[in-house]
């Protein structure tokens, strides 16, 4: 098993080998379904690699440079589900787009590449064991996924990269400026020591000194909070979702954003342990997810475009698991199993968005009605998966909130009670207003239906069979990896 | 030897105050590679000294800073044919007051972090970086061109790298290249997307790049 451990660095590499062998294919649509293979391959064998840690606890390489625990592992599983279905998504839509848009072999390579080098950049975020490579992860997933937003040229798809590209690197910077001030907060070390290295910082979190930590904490969740897209550094997030082709949307929203927030969960434990008390962390973590979930509300009632829409539901939970995090152990575990929901989900909710959008040649959700009529597969995801979204029981996001409300409880905060359940009741009122319209309602002339293979169908079938299996029942295993993961979130022993 | 760490910083921070005055486009253009330079000349004049890693570290950043970033930039603003004015928001003697008071602001912050016992003779550099992220900062918020918002980027880069310097001892070796390697390929990125918005838009203000609202 040694010889493994020592490999964990390969499953960033393995993205950039598939890439490249895609960019041998002749044609177009050659190189999406090597893209969707390859990926296939890649979730395979990170998937042994996750069981492998579940089973026999982490694992660390090349001299404590990257690590994989229990934590890091369960959002790889997440990565993975969400890439694999947007992989083989993207073959089926970019089939399905108006001639005008079909991608040529140039830029269906573009896209390959770019979609690869995405994979890469993030799994190296979550398993390097150090701080700064982790920042220079998710700096270069911002660069890397920039030209997947505006993949057809448009006046608006620019502008929506440009906004993208700005915020963002930004943002991060001010993380990376966090990141420093965490490792100036180890005061003066032994020469040589690794003071980025998260094992160590975690070791020596009681001799670190507060003032510096909880500054730095400031920024990381500023900067970090930026590409995770809590309110209100959200503004790049409905633009670059709404404009990105719908597979890169999915994979914007049902996980760049939460390995963003991975970020946050890394530093916690040092936060933490070293204020001597989680109260001062929560308190800013509940505020910045409470705002969220409430300015989300305010925009989802007003909004007419589909895309924008299921965009700032992913501000609402983003900040959602924001608040869980806050709310103690329990908090911790239903923001866990929240974002796992949040991110099958909301991975469909795009897929539906994307192929009805080309169905009606637009995405003002006042001209799609009667999607069940048009598309029934894809019409129907979009139901459920919004369905899904507002919470609505027996789906596993139902449950997920629930956890977080007794969390909620047990805490006594319930102030927290109150102003989710508005949020989210304004939320559930307006999404469903949209909801009932689109799925019913006349069915205009110009809607082409489109042939839907049996690749679609699962893709459909198997996130919504998920999402309803872990509402009613949730498996031993998967409570024990949950519980796992959010005891290193809240700062026991890794 | 120390001496010499806080005549660079002084530059900086004249360096700063010229950039929000200066109108001309190619001049801030070459404001902010003096700049660059100058932030890859100061690990060898404090904690890193005349060691070979310094100097290989030093000669990678003034290469990137002091010779890429420019002409990519020149280039660039050429192939997109904009007009060389820089077109603040703001007037010149407006910014320069703003910016001579985020300097103040700066120095006041410098003496309030409770960092660690920085090494003697390194005074200037806290409230340097800082005054040099915050001017970046300033920058990239009251300037039209995406060029201008880019060199704004530039600029607190090189801010927060001053800013590493006074509060970490060493950073390892990989991370430096790997921030590197991000420096360079978000310029890089930034410098095809400009080309791209000014061949779209004829134009490269971002302040008309304001389509998606809501």
């Amino acid at each position: 098993m040694v010889y493994i451990e020592n490999m964990i660095w390969l499953l960033a590499v393995l993205p950039v080998l598939s890439g490249l062998i895609c960019r041998l294919m002749p044609s177009a649509r050659l190189v999406m379904a090597s893209t969707a293979s390859g990926v296939l391959v890649i979730a395979g064998i990170d998937l042994w690699v996750v069981i492998t840690v579940f089973l026999k606890g982490p694992m660390t390489s090349n001299g404590g440079w990257f690590r994989l625990d229990a934590l890091a592992a369960y959002h790889l599983a997440i990565m993975m589900l969400v890439f694999l279905l947007s992989s083989f998504y993207a073959v089926s839509y970019f089939r399905n787009e108006p001639d005008a848009l079909r991608l040529n072999p140039g830029s269906a390579r573009r896209f390959s590449a770019l979609w690869h080098g995405a994979l890469a950049a993030m799994t190296l975020v979550l398993i390097s064991n150090n701080l700064g490579i982790m920042w220079v992860g998710v700096e270069a997933t911002t660069l890397l996924t920039a030209f997947l937003i505006c993949l057809h040229i448009s006046a608006v798809s620019l502008e929506a990269t440009w906004k993208y590209l700005i915020v963002c690197s930004v943002g991060v910077a001010f993380a990376f400026m966090g990141v420093l001030l965490l490792a100036a907060s180890t005061g003066s070390p032994v020469a040589g020591a690794p003071i980025l290295q998260w094992t160590y910082l975690h070791g020596i979190a009681r001799t670190l000194d507060p003032r510096l930590v909880k500054l730095s904490f400031i920024f990381l969740l500023v900067g970090y909070g930026t590409k995770a897209g809590i309110a209100p550094m959200h503004s790049w997030l409905p633009d670059a979702h709404s404009q990105a082709p719908a597979p890169v949307s999915a994979i914007f929203s049902g996980f760049m954003l939460n390995m963003a927030l991975y970020c946050i969960m890394r530093h916690l434990p040092i936060v933490t342990i070293a204020a001597g008390t989680a109260g001062w962390t929560n308190n800013l973590l509940i505020f910045f997810g409470l705002f969220s979930i409430l300015i989300a509300a305010v925009f989802i009632i007003s909004q007419h475009d589909l895309k924008r829409f299921l965009a700032y539901c992913s501000v609402e939970h983003l900040g959602i698991i924001m608040l869980g995090l806050g709310l103690g152990p329990l908090g911790v575990f239903a923001a866990l199993f929240h974002t796992l929901n949040h991110s099958l989900c909301k991975t469909l909710g795009f897929f539906s968005a994307g192929r009805i959008g080309q169905a009606y040649g637009s995405h003002d959700m006042r001209k799609i009605t009667g999607t069940l009529r048009v598309n029934p597969l894809w019409g129907g995801g979009l139901f459920g998966s919004i369905l899904v979204l507002i919470g609505v029981a027996p789906f596993a996001i139902f449950m997920s909130e629930l956890i977080l409300l007794k969390a909620a409880a047990d805490a006594q905060k319930y102030f927290v009670i109150v102003l989710f359940l508005i949020g989210a009741g304004a939320v559930f009122m307006g999404a469903l207003r949209h909801a009932i319209d689109m799925a019913w309602g006349e069915k205009p002339e110009n809607a082409v239906s489109t042939s839907d293979s049996l690749v679609d169908l699962m893709i459909v079938i198997a996130p919504m069979a998920i999402l309803l299996i872990l509402g009613v029942w949730m498996p031993a295993f998967f409570r024990t990896m949950l519980d796992l993961a959010a005891g290193i979130v809240t700062g026991g022993r890794p | 030897m120390h001496g010499m760490t806080e005549n660079i910083m002084a530059v900086l921070l004249l360096i700063n105050l010229a950039l929000t005055a200066s109108s001309r486009l190619a001049g801030c253009i070459g404001l902010v590679a003096m700049q660059g330079i100058a932030i890859g000349l100061l690990p060898l004049f404090s904690q890193e000294g005349f060691t070979p890693r310094g100097f290989f570290l030093a000669g990678f950043v003034v290469i990137l800073k002091g010779v890429f970033f420019p002409r990519l930039l020149t280039n660039t603003i050429r192939n997109a044919s904009v007009r060389r004015e820089v077109e603040p928001f703001v007037g010149y003697g407006f910014s320069l007051m703003i910016g001579t008071a985020l300097t103040a602001v700066s120095f006041w912050l410098g003496t309030r972090l409770p960092l660690p016992s920085s090494p003697a003779g390194m005074s200037l550099v806290l409230p340097g970086a800082i005054s040099t992220i915050l001017i970046g900062l300033f920058l990239i918020v009251s300037r039209k061109k995406a060029v201008t918002q880019v060199l704004g980027y530039l600029v607190m880069e090189n801010g927060i790298a001053a800013f590493g310097l006074a509060v970490v001892s060493k950073i390892p070796l990989l991370i430096e290249l790997g921030i590197l390697l991000d420096a360079f390929v978000a310029i890089f990125v930034m410098a095809i997307m400009i080309y791209h918005i000014s061949r779209e838009f004829d134009h490269m203000d971002v302040d008309q790049l304001s389509t998606l609202k809501g």
